[in-house]
Order: structure tokens, then sequence, then C-alpha cells
């Protein structure tokens, strides 16, 4: 067990962060791989780009459907790129496929249903059942302190069940996992699996594990959309998800501006609370906010450290700003928690019981009845009271 | 004639799956488990799971997930051993019989050796008298020293004075049932195996020997298949890469008439 929170001597990332790992020299796998890709030439691109159009090539010869390619788009600026990239620059025909899991703000819709205007391509978008997802909302932060279980499991499966009815064998994804915890290399190559979808974005729970809740009954036939296909059904399209990441250099701030003068992506018109980006995550109004409190709660870092380590990393920030953006907005209670409250029928009581149970104790301990932390500016604080009964405060105590 | 075989490797350290790149960078990619049940499903001859943790923790760092965070090797093999549906050799701080034992009892079919046999040669002939040469695997990792190949251990911290081949002869005597050869130099590198390396040892010794270091294409797998005489040819990383790998993998060595099991899926 580590015993002080340790940070990544370049970015903001804490070492419990998921999946990282730092090296003797203090430096994170985010990091490291950052720069790896940071390195690479326009010669480089240029290889790569015409790989990129040879795989294409390769898996469209085994393409019975209509569609040349399916995309996976929120209607956020990674999926107006994505898009653009096969529709306007390559001149293919996608479909584009939405999981709507009823959390989108006003500027998130306006962007999902602009997308057909923008671009030649069909739209497809597909909504579980309210009741089952005010369900899933809450059995999941239960389960396992995440509301939005539903939105990570709808947006990696839907689109691969998509994909076989359609006999569609290629999806194109966006950004490939290696800027969020440094698992891969550029060289890897990457494909969209079924293990990461299962380990990293569901975290290993499946829908049948939702079932047999007494408090919040759920079907099985609930959560068709929920079910990954088999590797027989994935064989017989020869379904392959590629990360168009890989291919071209992903630089999410240039990313917007293009989006936005060309196709009338639009921005947050105001700044959330617990980053201060404007572009990141409108498809969904929790991700920036209540969910990602989650994240602070159970391991000590937010939204702002995220954003934050991505733009230091890409040189749109230095580390002292990087700092004060943590410090002012990692912690933040928004006030979607009382959206979210609302829209499940839950107490604040509740929430804050639920959420401490989550806590990590290798990042936070309790003193006079309060939750402590270390620091990335190297002090320790207090971030509010307690809600967890005593007898169970004995492995948050330090000394 | 008997199959050649297809074997993917797992590396376990600190509790998490991961991928090496010369023995010296290693990225997390997830839980030690769920790539086990995967190889399954995909037909996987056999699997070498090998624990390169170098100090005892074993911590995923965190306790909200849906599958168990075990912080010892013996409760890690425990489950692997639950979705491995294909024989499963295990390697790694063993130093001991009665670590065998327990390797063996927990669901192991095959256990590999390395720094053990090279401390104490003796122990690869105890092992194997007390559970049978078909059960030891003796793992040899080597690195080009200039222009010679040497055997290194404890990691890559001790250079012996063994060459690849003289160890593999000098193992097979003391009983080992097999030989994994791996070279360092071209661990996560992707360009192809060391073919002389593997040419070396397969022809001073009459056991299997089962390649490894450098798969980056499934022609890579041809090659040695093709070029030395191998037995097995193994990899790790590169399964990783993409879903139904062994599977894809497996359908092209078939396809180009190499002497594999044809490309099958298990449902379990």
């Amino acid at each position: 067990m580590h015993d002080h929170m340790s940070y990544c001597n370049r970015c903001m990332y804490p070492a419990v962060a998921v999946n990282l790992s730092v090296d003797d020299e203090g430096i994170c796998s985010s990091c490291r791989v950052a720069e790896e890709f940071e390195k690479l030439t326009p010669e480089f691109w240029e290889k790569r780009r015409l790989r990129f159009e040879k795989t294409i090539e390769e898996i469209r010869k085994t393409n019975k459907s209509d569609y040349d390619c399916l995309i996976p788009v929120s209607g956020g600026k990674d999926s107006y790129f994505q898009t653009h990239m096969m529709a306007a620059e390559y001149g293919l025909k996608p479909l584009l496929v939405t999981y709507h899991g009823n959390n989108y703000l006003p500027e998130g819709d306006f962007n999902r249903d602009h997308m057909r205007h923008a671009f030649d391509a069909d739209h497809l978008v597909f909504g579980p059942s309210v009741e089952v997802l005010k369900k899933l909302n809450r059995l999941c932060f239960r389960k396992m302190g995440d509301m939005n279980w539903h939105a990570h499991c709808g947006i990696m499966t839907y689109p691969i069940q998509i994909a076989i009815k359609f006999k569609i064998p290629l999806m194109m994804w966006g950004e490939t996992a290696w800027d969020i915890s440094g698992m891969y290399e550029p060289d890897d190559f990457v494909e969209f699996s079924a293990r990461m979808r299962h380990e990293h974005a569901l975290r290993g729970y499946e829908w049948y594990d939702m079932l047999n809740d007494p408090q919040e009954p759920l079907r099985e036939k609930d959560l068709s959309w929920a079910k990954y296909p088999s590797d027989e059904e994935i064989l017989s399209v020869g379904v392959r998800g590629l990360y168009i990441g890989n291919f071209f250099k992903w630089d999410p701030n240039q990313h917007s501006r293009m989006v936005q003068e060309k196709y009338g992506w639009k921005a947050a018109d105001r700044p959330f609370e617990r980053t201060y980006r404007t572009m990141s995550n409108l498809d969904d109004r929790y991700e920036n906010g209540v969910h990602d409190l989650l994240k602070f709660i159970k391991f000590g870092y937010g939204r702002a450290s995220d954003h934050a380590s991505k733009d230091i990393r890409t040189g749109y920030m230095d580390r002292a700003r990087g700092i004060e953006m943590v410090r002012k907005h990692d912690h933040v209670v928004s006030q979607d928690l009382y959206y979210w409250l609302n829209y499940v029928s839950m107490s604040e009581d509740e929430f804050w019981a639920t959420a401490d149970r989550f806590r990590d104790p290798r990042v936070w301990w309790i003193e006079d009845g309060q939750w402590w932390k270390d620091n990335i500016w190297g002090q320790a604080s207090a971030y509010g009271s307690v809600h967890l009964p005593k007898e169970s405060w004995q492995k948050y105590f330090r000394r | 004639m008997k199959k050649k075989r297809l074997i993917p490797v797992l590396l376990l350290r600190n509790g998490w799956l991961v991928q090496s790149k010369q023995f010296k960078r290693y990225q997390n990619l997830g839980n030690p488990v769920s790539a086990v049940k995967r190889l399954s499903e995909w037909a996987s001859d056999e699997l070498i799971y090998l624990d390169i943790t170098r100090d005892n923790s074993y911590d995923m760092r965190r306790d909200d997930l849906g599958h168990p965070n075990r912080h010892s090797i013996l409760d890690i093999i425990d489950d692997v051993s639950k979705v491995a549906f294909m024989p499963i050799t295990v390697g790694g701080r063993i130093r001991t019989l009665q670590d065998i034992e327990q390797r063996l009892a927990l669901g192991a079919d095959k256990i590999s050796l390395n720094t053990a046999a090279i401390d104490n040669p003796q122990f690869v002939e105890a092992a194997a008298r007390e559970f049978g040469s078909q059960c030891i695997v003796v793992s040899i990792d080597v690195r080009l020293d200039g222009e010679a190949y040497r055997v290194v251990t404890k990691g890559t911290s001790q250079v012996t004075d063994h060459t690849p081949e003289d160890w593999a002869g000098r193992v097979e005597q003391l009983g080992a049932g097999e030989v994994l050869v791996n070279s360092v130099d071209r661990d996560g590198m992707k360009n192809g195996y060391d073919l002389d390396l593997l040419d070396r040892v397969a022809r001073r010794v009459r056991i299997p020997v089962i390649a490894c270091g450098g798969v980056g294409d499934w022609e890579h797998l041809a090659d040695a298949l093709e070029q030395t005489d191998v037995d097995a040819v193994a990899a790790a990383n590169i399964f990783h890469y993409s879903d139904q790998s062994v599977y894809l993998a497996k359908k092209y060595l078939h396809e180009r008439g190499l002497n594999v099991r044809p490309a099958d899926l298990l449902a379990i």
C-alpha cells in the first residue's frame, strides 16, 4: 500500500490513477507515451496515412453492406473529426450510430442532431427506456460508485451489434487509449477489443450482473442492447474496430477549432464547474460533473487533472498553471449532482453515505471526522465530513 | 505427425497483466484473469503464465471493479486455472519443490524455472525427479553480448557465462522436459524472432524448444516454424492488440500449410 499520494513529475496524475505506472525517473506511462507521439514527424504521419488507406481498403473488400463503415458517435468534437475524415476526406458513406443515455446537455443535443445536416451520412440513434436507465443509474452507483456504467456499456456495445446486423466490417473509433494511461504505443496498432470493453469501460461488470437486484428489478429483455456479440458473430462479418488516432495526429484543441469553423459544431456556452475546458464531454451532463466527482471521491483526482495533464503533454499549458486548475476545480461538488438526485429520486444523504463507501484508503484518511488527502502542491487538506458509520472508519486511520 | 503449437504468453507484474519491451519497459494492460478467458475461447494450444513481479506486491490499486483485486500469486493462479481450458505453464519466483507443488495443486500443468535453475542446476534434477520431466520447463532468457549469445537471469541483471545452446543441453541432461527460449533484445520489438538463436538451441537438444521474443506479425510465427526446428511458437504482446488474435494467427499459419491445429473457437 502507498503511504502517501505520489504524483508524476511532469503531469497532474497521481500514481494511483487507473492503469498508470510510474517509472524510476518519476515520469508516468501516459507522459512517456505522449513523448513517443510528440517525436513523430510529418513523414511518419504520411506513412500512417498510407497504412490507413491500405487497411480500410483491405477491410472494405470484404464489405457486403451499403455502408462503407460504421462510426460510433456521441456528437462531440471527436465524432465530428472522425466523420470529417471518413465522409469528407475519403468520400465514404458511413452509418453514424449513437447510444443515447438520456444525459445530453442542450449543446450536446444540437451537435448530435446536427451531424446529418453537416455530413452526407445516415444516423441511427438508440436510447434505452428511461425507466431502465434510472434503475441502472441508481444500481450502478450503489454497486460500483458509477451512475454512468450504462453509458460506457451502451457506447461500447450497441455499435458492434449494429455492425453485425448491417454486416459492416469496419468500425471507426476515435482516440486510442494511450493518452489515458499509456497502455499502448503508436506501433502497437491496438484495435477495439472485447477485453478492453469489459475490463476498462465496463469495469468487469456485464448485463447479467445487473439482474436480480431487489431494489432495482431489471429483466434480461431490458438489457438486450448491453449484450456483446459472440466471436462467431463478429468473425462471420469480420468486424474490426480501428482507432483513427493511430493513423492521424490527435490534437483535441485543434480538432475542436476545425469542427467549429467547418461544421458549426458548438462548444459549451458556459464553463463547467469541474474543469476549465468547454469542449469536452458535452454529450453527457455528468461526465464533467457528478460522474467525475466520484472519481475524485474514489481516487483523489478529477477532470481538471485529466484535462490539464493532456494539455501539459501537448504543450497547451505549463505545470504551474495545471496545478492552479487542479486546485480550483478538482474537488468541486457541481450543481448537476442535484439534477441527478432529482432524476433518480435519491436523497443527498444517501448519495454521500454511498459515495463514501468507495473512498480508496490508498488516498484518503480520516482525521477529526474529515476526509484528508495529500495534494499535488505538497500539502494535505480536508475535503468534507465523513458520512460512513463509525465502525467502518478503522481502515482510514493513519496514525 | 505431431502438431506444432501456438502458445500465448501472459506476463504478470505486481498483479497486473503487462506488456513488456526489452525487459525494461512495462505497460499495465489490465487484470490478470480476463485475458486468460479470451485466450481459452480462441482455443489456444497452451498458455504460459509468467510472474515477473520484482517485489512481493500484487495490487491493482482499486477495489471497485467487477473482478477481485488479488494480493498473492497463488490466489491469482487459482483464479486463472478456473478459466483456462488449455494446459498452463506457470513460471516466476519458483524456488522450492513446495512452490512447484502449490502451483500444480492449483491447476498448473507445468511449471517453468529460470533463476532457480541457474542458481542451483541440481534443482532442475530434483524437480524433474519429483514431478516428472513432462512438467518442468526451463525458461532461458538470452541477450546478445557483442557477437556472443549469453544467458541472462534475474530479469537481466545477471549475465551468466552460459551460451544458450550449452545451457539448454545441460538442463536437458538434468531432466528438463522443454525449454522456452526468449530473446531479450527482441522482446517487444516486433522485428521477428532471433532465428539464429532458435536454430542453435533447436539443433542442440532433443526436447521441445518453444520460441519467444519479437513477434510483430503473424508471418514471424511462420518464419520460425519454416526455418528452424522449434516445436512451438510463443508470443506475448501481439495477442493483446486485437480481438480473436490467437484464432487469426492460427488461421494464418494453417492456411499457409503449416502443421498446426486448424483455427477454432470454444464456447465457454
